[in-house]
């Protein structure tokens, strides 16, 4: 088994996050969009709210380019995709020239959709590569451990949002079930938290601000 | 040269090292920023005879350059018997003190040798300096070759070409050969390093681990690699690619975060080795290239297989004199400076800038050496659809493994404004692919 220093568990844990974060935001985005047409772009309220990001954003329209592309704003897509890049670019040896390349990539597409007439459209690009990245992680990093630990950022995340979006059962069933991989890493985890949040996701009404909090203070180290 | 397909696919490949992250950082205005390495796709080429005579005076040259290192932090014969005079060693800033008398594994000094060369339009190549600290730059033609190949392929069936793309396996013997027992490392200062592409880069060819001082740590005469999972790995060789004086601030700078505490203690003790060796700065002085031929001399005796550009020391009296009587004919470099840095040249001086050049210069002769301006060739680019001449250096990487190895190929950088001859990337230049050809 290959050696990972502290410093690279927690980049390729924040790598998994971040661009777990701009894949599934970019597609609950364009899903809010898609309702905000008929409701006066009003409902960027309730996405704000649910997403814990708050709202300073002057109009709909201004939420749309300012969350999407803004340099300034830390919640922005763009800010979670330069934070995909800056721990990505510190892990060439462990990922590969090859899967580090589509985050590259979702980086320029993110530029091109932000100069765009249409930026809803090229954001597919974006979308896009993200998913190359994750289908070349799952193609050519050699290493189970570097896998697995990329992965469990990416499912932390996934639950988390989903959590906050109040998502189905059915769906934070999988995603707790998916963060099963954990037990597969030698990453410090709450146990307990992990079988407290299969639980959660079974009982009648879901707690979700209970499934955020559990899935946020699971690992011991990388919060 | 007859035209490629190659030639039409320079954008190709530019989006392709781009798409990559093949870039440097720089620094400008105290702001850090990454910029990339413009590439040009017309390739310099070099014969297979050519390369045969470059690769015996590399060899030669870097052999004598490990001597003298030896020599200078052992013996001093070279001292003693006066063939430098010893104020061009203890004065320059790359003697180290604390190198006295430590023998690094195998005795190797300069493992990868970076040698800055010309060539004249007469033909003839000329030394214009050696790199064996930390030389960057075998990545950018390596990673380039691999798209060019796809790009145009046909280009690479019709020539006959080296591939250059074995760098990393040449690196791992060097690495290998002094490793005392261990995994093998690449220590980087980080992300915010000119050469960061570089480290990462080698790391994954290379298969070496990428650290930063915080992931090593020293314990009990050895150094260990921190697992996450708290195992500690022995460490048994070091591609630093971080200055002397920052490696450990117990031995060297104090106020160094990117160091690691008493690692030179270990190397003292031959339980660990270091690439390239603390110290080296000694024989890459600006000064003391001076002296380089004098060194082949003295330790293989054997004449100079590669000149160096003509070179005058202000430090001596008849070469001031010379430098005085043409000073507008000639280029100066301040010592202490790099990456094109501190180069001035005599002709573009105005009237006061040179009496103020004069007055440092004859106060401080020893940080100067001046240079014949070599009319060196040029060779073209690609300006859009267009081919344009610009000045080009080459930097021929040699390693030293159990013996020495002249890559066969090398970095060509060249200048993108037409009036200048500084080549370097941090001024703007940019870099062609270099081909050895094999037939």
């Amino acid at each position: 088994m290959g050696i990972i220093s502290v410093e690279n568990t927690d980049r390729l844990y924040w790598l998994g996050r971040y661009s777990e974060r701009v894949y599934t935001t970019i597609r609950l985005f364009a899903a809010s969009y898609d309702n905000m047409i008929d409701s006066a772009l009003a409902d960027y309220k309730e996405f704000c709210r649910r997403l814990d990001i708050p709202n300073v954003y002057k109009s709909g329209g201004d939420f749309v380019r300012t969350y999407c592309f803004s340099t300034e704003d830390p919640n922005s897509i763009l800010s979670n995709l330069t934070r995909a890049y800056d721990n990505g670019i510190t892990l060439r040896e462990e990922i590969g020239s090859e899967t580090l390349s589509y985050i590259q990539l979702a980086v320029y597409a993110m530029n091109k959709a932000k100069d765009s007439a249409a930026p809803l459209i090229e954001l597919q690009e974006v979308t896009d590569n993200l998913l190359a990245f994750w289908g070349m992680a799952d193609d050519s990093i050699d290493s189970e451990n570097v896998r697995n630990i990329l992965k469990v950022g990416k499912r932390v995340e996934r639950l988390d949002l989903y959590a906050r979006l109040h998502m189905p059962r059915e769906q934070m069933r999988r995603e707790v079930h998916r963060l099963s991989r954990i037990e597969r890493t030698q990453l410090k985890y709450r146990k307990e938290y992990l079988k407290e949040l299969n639980v959660l996701v079974d009982s009648p009404e879901i707690d979700y601000y209970e499934v955020v909090s559990k899935v946020e203070s699971l690992l011991e180290d990388h919060a | 040269m007859q035209e490629m397909d190659l030639y039409r696919h320079t954008d190709t490949v530019n989006k392709l090292l781009a798409r990559y992250g093949v870039r440097f950082g720089i620094y400008k205005n105290n702001e850090f920023r990454e910029q990339l390495f413009p590439f040009d796709a017309i390739p310099r080429m070099i014969g297979k005879q050519e390369f045969e005579y470059l690769e015996k005076g590399l060899k030669q040259r870097v052999m004598a350059l490990n001597l003298f290192i030896r020599d200078i932090y052992g013996e001093k014969k070279i001292i003693r018997d006066r063939i430098i005079p010893e104020e061009f060693i203890y004065a320059g800033s790359g003697y180290l003190a604390q190198c006295e008398g430590v023998c690094p594994p195998k005795g190797i000094y300069a493992h990868i040798s970076g040698i800055d060369l010309v060539q004249g339009k007469n033909g003839e190549w000329y030394i214009l300096e050696d790199n064996l600290r930390v030389p960057s730059g075998a990545s950018y033609p390596m990673i380039a070759r691999e798209f060019c190949r796809r790009s145009s392929p046909q280009t690479f069936k019709d020539n006959h070409i080296e591939d250059n793309r074995n760098y990393a396996d040449l690196l791992r013997r060097t690495l290998d050969h002094v490793n005392t027992g261990g995994h093998t490392v690449i220590l980087t200062p980080g992300r915010y390093n000119a050469a960061y592409f570089e480290h990462s880069y080698l790391a994954e060819k290379t298969g070496a681990h990428l650290v930063t001082g915080s992931d090593l740590i020293v314990e009990g005469d050895r150094l260990y690699f921190l697992d996450y999972s708290g195992r500690r790995e022995p460490v048994g060789a070091v591609y630093r690619r971080i200055s002397d004086d920052y490696l450990d601030p117990m031995n060297f700078r104090r106020e160094s975060l990117i160091g690691i505490p008493h690692i030179y203690d270990i190397y003292r003790k031959g339980n660990v080795a270091l690439l390239n060796a603390p110290g080296n700065g000694v024989a890459d002085d600006k000064g003391i290239y001076y002296f380089v031929p004098k060194m082949i001399s003295y330790y293989l005796g054997e004449e100079p297989i590669l000149q160096n550009a003509p070179t005058y020391l202000p430090y001596y009296e008849d070469d001031m004199k010379y430098v005085l009587e043409k000073f507008d004919s000639l280029v100066l470099k301040d010592v202490a400076e790099a990456g094109g840095y501190g180069v001035v040249f005599g002709s573009k001086m105005t009237k006061q800038q040179k009496e103020d050049f004069i007055a440092l210069l004859k106060k401080e002769p020893r940080r100067f050496i001046a240079q014949e301006v070599i009319d060196f060739c040029d060779l073209d680019i690609m300006e859009g659809d267009t081919r344009v001449p610009r000045k080009a250096d080459l930097r021929a990487f040699v390693l030293m493994g159990e013996e020495p190895m002249v890559w066969k190929s090398g970095l060509t950088r060249f200048s993108r404004d037409p009036d200048s001859f500084i080549v370097n990337s941090s001024q703007g230049g940019g870099f062609k692919d270099t081909w050895v050809l094999s037939q």
